[in-house]
């Protein structure tokens, strides 16, 4: 009876908030009518379908190839990690690398390295990768070490483990992987087909819309956009529904599996390894492209890049380019960051304290993940302007999401006991909030910091590169337009490593507080 | 009866594989005979390019032995690169950007023709709020392209304007801010947006950097100086199939964008009407005396005094006008 009258709330809080984004188009209460209604926007959309099917086929099927490769790739370093510990530390740095790099700074040298439709395949591969590969590893190692007892008891090795009880345990939290990966290889590819140069795609369709001046068409690009990572985001769901039914996620590890010990030398040199191996990575790939006839003229290895960074042929030395580029940039960032986290704290606590609004605000705050910032760039600045403000909203509109579902999570777990504790004292819900969510939910807190840290950083950088023209983002853009390769290559370095060096600087952080308070990290 | 490999390809959807995984060679033979010459254009199919797709059609391409395997732009695909990595042997390019990585990075380019004679790009306002000249840009806010900054401020100084007395913000081509006036002005070109302007009902009043003290060349074709020394029977073929193409297609700028509603324009996001006036406008900027593509010494001379301006030290030896020479004998 409640769940029913519930749902019917939650109907009529979406109703009434459509209703009012109908009146607030129509009526041209936003930016002098730059927020356009919904059914102007499903008109054009209608009005436009003639012209959809290729760009969707075309950004599906690249979404799908890049989705595959991406996870087969991840799998593959999953299993290599879970199974032989060491490979995950070797593998650490890439991995890091590649869950921090902002996917806007690699688009141009993707577009120099690869033709045709590889750009956006690579890109969608990599966005796949990290969720695919952390769930992969969660699922072979996170498991009721008992099961493993039992195969071993009689008598059953390695393989009869990973058999009979890891890889069964392991799809459930795969799959919950692959659900997360889906519309981030949607977005992936979208965002490469912008330099790919290719005919069809719904990227390019919303950049030949752009000059149209028709916010109608750019929100129905970016909704279809949507749907596609909606359709295989629930397509991945019904596949574990039917595969694993109403199996359980998998368990907590009772009892850690602490590293075996190692000598300092030992650990020293894994880390150097780690350190060294995207640097490698780098230098083979720039190897491959020069044998594939890719000119050195827009090619750079790290040693090129050095040796460039300080030379003194260029009028302002790179290093002084970028160092005070960053300098602009960096400042938005830490801000960002504080106020992404701090507006998904705020949305956590309010959807404890009232579920129903959670669920009447969850799919807006989708939405606004999946929506092409290219198309709202004009909404943006109209609303917000061309300072610090529009940089702040658009990092917090980057940020806020993951954070938000790191955070409500860590509220959902909260033992019933404890609150009930608090409420048996006649404290208030927002008492309870007080003395039992928050505390409980620090370790998650870390976690969407460590989660949001490169993110902010992302969102500064598209928040200069559309809006203010400052800072970092806005010198990538320069760079390339002036076929400025020594400077494109800085940049996109600098970008991953400052990020790289974000995520470590709140991973550090959260170590130390956690370690305060005894509690331990949330994968 | 015997399967052809295309059709082979076609029949197994592997066709689709390969162009996915970016097989230049496939793309290439869907051109039927000829030699293959690949063009990187650099911007999405718009009327802007409709000269090479018009002498394709008609078989102009074929006339001189060559196959075109034509590359569509877009705002990050940087022209010149798709030199600099092997994949295209021309590319039509702005003549700053190109200049400035010649001479201050020793790319080994150089250009052979100019598309343009007169670079479209100009300031564009609402008659509402006009901006006629240079000088009434002073306090105003302006949206720039990032990579057109160069050329606005070059422009700016020679009408004794400095950077600093007008706001410049980034330019994502899509005007709603000016129709919102969030901007006063924008740079584009003024070949296109007038046309969008005018469909929400405003009128749009525009100058060009050319006749304001930027005169340079637009879509300039380029090419490694390697390219030219192995392949300039092939160019001097392709810059008279492509001029032939242009001629065709200005005998009438109303015929040819309704033809390729469906292939060449399909889904490029803008209306039929739209290239047509866009194909319009641009006629006065590329038909020259001397014939399309012409590069006049006089041409050459300011366009080297601009850029000069802005610090680029070019000089003739980076223009190359000897192929124009055959093809006009």
């Amino acid at each position: 009876m409640r769940d029913r009258r519930q749902r019917t709330t939650i109907a009529i809080g979406w109703l009434a908030l459509l209703l009012l984004w109908e009146v607030a188009g129509r009526l041209h209460w936003v930016a002098d009518g730059a927020l356009p209604s919904p059914s102007g926007v499903l008109r054009q959309l209608v009005e436009d379908w003639g012209d959809y099917p290729p760009h969707i086929w075309a950004t599906v099927r690249t979404s799908l190839i890049g989705f595959l490769v991406g996870n087969a790739v991840a799998v593959l370093c999953g299993f290599l990690m879970a199974s032989w510990r060491p490979v995950g530390r070797l593998l650490s740095g890439i991995n890091v690398t590649l869950f921090a790099m902002p996917p806007i700074a690699l688009t141009p040298i993707l577009v120099i390295a690869f033709d045709g439709d590889a750009p956006r395949i690579v890109l969608a591969a990599l966005a796949t990768y990290y969720p695919t590969m952390v769930a992969t590893v969660l699922g072979l190692t996170r498991i009721d070490s008992r099961l493993l007892d039992v195969v071993r008891l009689y008598g059953g090795g390695r393989w009869a483990a990973l058999r009979w009880v890891r890889l069964r345990h392991a799809l459930p939290t795969l799959l919950a992987g692959l659900r997360v990966a889906a519309p981030n290889a949607v977005l992936g590819s979208l965002l490469a087909e912008f330099g790919s140069g290719s005919g069809a795609g719904l990227g390019h369709y919303l950049i030949g819309s752009l000059g149209r001046g028709d916010p109608e068409r750019l929100w129905g690009i970016g909704l279809v956009a949507t749907a596609i990572s909606a359709l295989f985001y629930v397509a991945i769901l019904l596949v574990a529904r039917c595969w694993v039914g109403a199996q359980a996620p998998a368990q907590e590890s009772l009892g850690s599996q602490g590293d075996a010990a190692r000598g300092a030398g030992t650990q020293w040199l894994i880390t150097l390894v780690a350190v060294v191996l995207p640097l490698l990575a780098w230098w083979a790939a720039v190897w491959g492209l020069e044998q594939a006839g890719v000119s050195s003229f827009v090619l750079r290895t790290p040693a090129d890049l050095a040796a460039e960074l300080f030379s003194s042929t260029r009028p302002e030395s790179l290093a002084s380019i970028i160092g005070g580029a960053l300098l602009e940039t960096l400042p938005w960032c830490l801000a960002g960051m504080a106020l992404g986290l701090g507006f998904a704290l705020l949305l956590a606590i309010l959807g404890t304290l009232s579920p129903v609004l959670e669920r009447v605000l969850m799919p807006l705050s989708l939405l606004s993940q999946s929506m092409p910032l290219v198309a709202l760039t004009p909404l943006i600045v109209l609303i917000f302007g061309r300072d610090g403000a529009t940089i702040l909203a658009i990092t917090i509109s980057v940020t806020f999401f993951p954070a938000y579902v790191t955070l409500a999570q860590g509220m959902a777990l909260v033992p019933e006991a404890t609150q009930d504790c608090v409420r048996v004292l006649g404290g208030s819900r927002l008492k309870q909030v007080r003395l039992v969510s928050l505390p409980w939910s620090l370790p998650y807190l870390c976690a969407a910091a460590r989660l949001v840290a490169p993110r902010a950083f992302l969102g500064v950088m598209i928040a200069e590169w559309l809006a203010t023209g400052t800072g970092i983002g806005n010198l990538l853009n320069v760079a390339r337009g002036s076929l400025d390769y020594g400077l494109v290559w800085a940049v996109v370095v600098a970008a991953v490593l400052v990020s790289v060096l974000l995520y470590l600087m709140v991973t550090v952080i959260e170590q130390r507080v956690l370690k305060r308070f005894a509690m331990t990290p949330v994968q | 009866m015997t399967l052809s490999r295309r059709r082979f390809l076609q029949m197994t959807g592997s066709g689709a594989l390969a162009g996915a995984l970016g097989w230049p060679a496939l793309s290439m033979a869907q051109n039927g005979q000829g030699t293959p010459i690949g063009m990187q254009a650099s911007w999405v199919n718009d009327a802007e390019f409709l000269g090479y797709i018009v002498a394709r059609h008609k078989g102009f391409y074929a006339d001189q032995g060559l196959s075109l395997d034509y590359r569509s732009g877009g705002p990050d695909v940087i022209p010149e690169g798709a030199l600099l990595s092997n994949r295209a042997e021309i590319a039509l390019t702005t003549v700053e950007s190109t200049l400035k990585a010649v001479t201050q990075q020793g790319a080994p380019l150089v250009i052979i023709g100019a598309q343009y004679q007169k670079n479209p790009a100009g300031i564009v306002s609402l008659a509402s709020n006009p901006i006629e000249k240079p000088e009434d840009l002073v306090g105003k806010v302006l949206a720039v392209p990032p990579v057109n900054r160069l050329a606005v401020e070059a422009m700016l100084e020679a009408n004794g304007i400095s950077p600093d007395d007008v706001r410049i913000v980034p330019y994502a081509y899509d005007p709603t801010p000016l129709l919102k006036g969030e901007i006063d002005a924008s740079l584009d070109f003024v070949t296109n947006v007038p046309y969008t302007i005018g469909l929400q009902g405003e009128k749009a009043v525009s100058f060009l950097l050319y006749d304001h003290g930027f005169p340079v060349f637009n879509d300039t074709v380029v090419v490694t100086r390697d390219t030219l020394e192995t392949r300039r029977d092939d160019l001097v073929a392709w810059l008279r199939a492509s001029r032939q193409g242009w001629q065709e297609n200005f005998k009438d700028p109303a015929y040819y964008p309704p033809l390729f509603a469906d292939s060449f324009f399909q889904g490029n996001g803008r209306s039929i009407e739209n290239e047509i006036f866009f194909n319009q406008a641009q006629k006065s900027l590329i038909e020259s005396p001397n014939g399309i593509f012409s590069m006049a010494e006089a041409d050459i001379e300011r366009c080297l005094t601009a850029l000069e301006r802005i610090g680029i030290q070019a000089s003739r030896d980076n223009f190359d006008t000897s192929l124009l020479e055959e093809i006009a004998a």
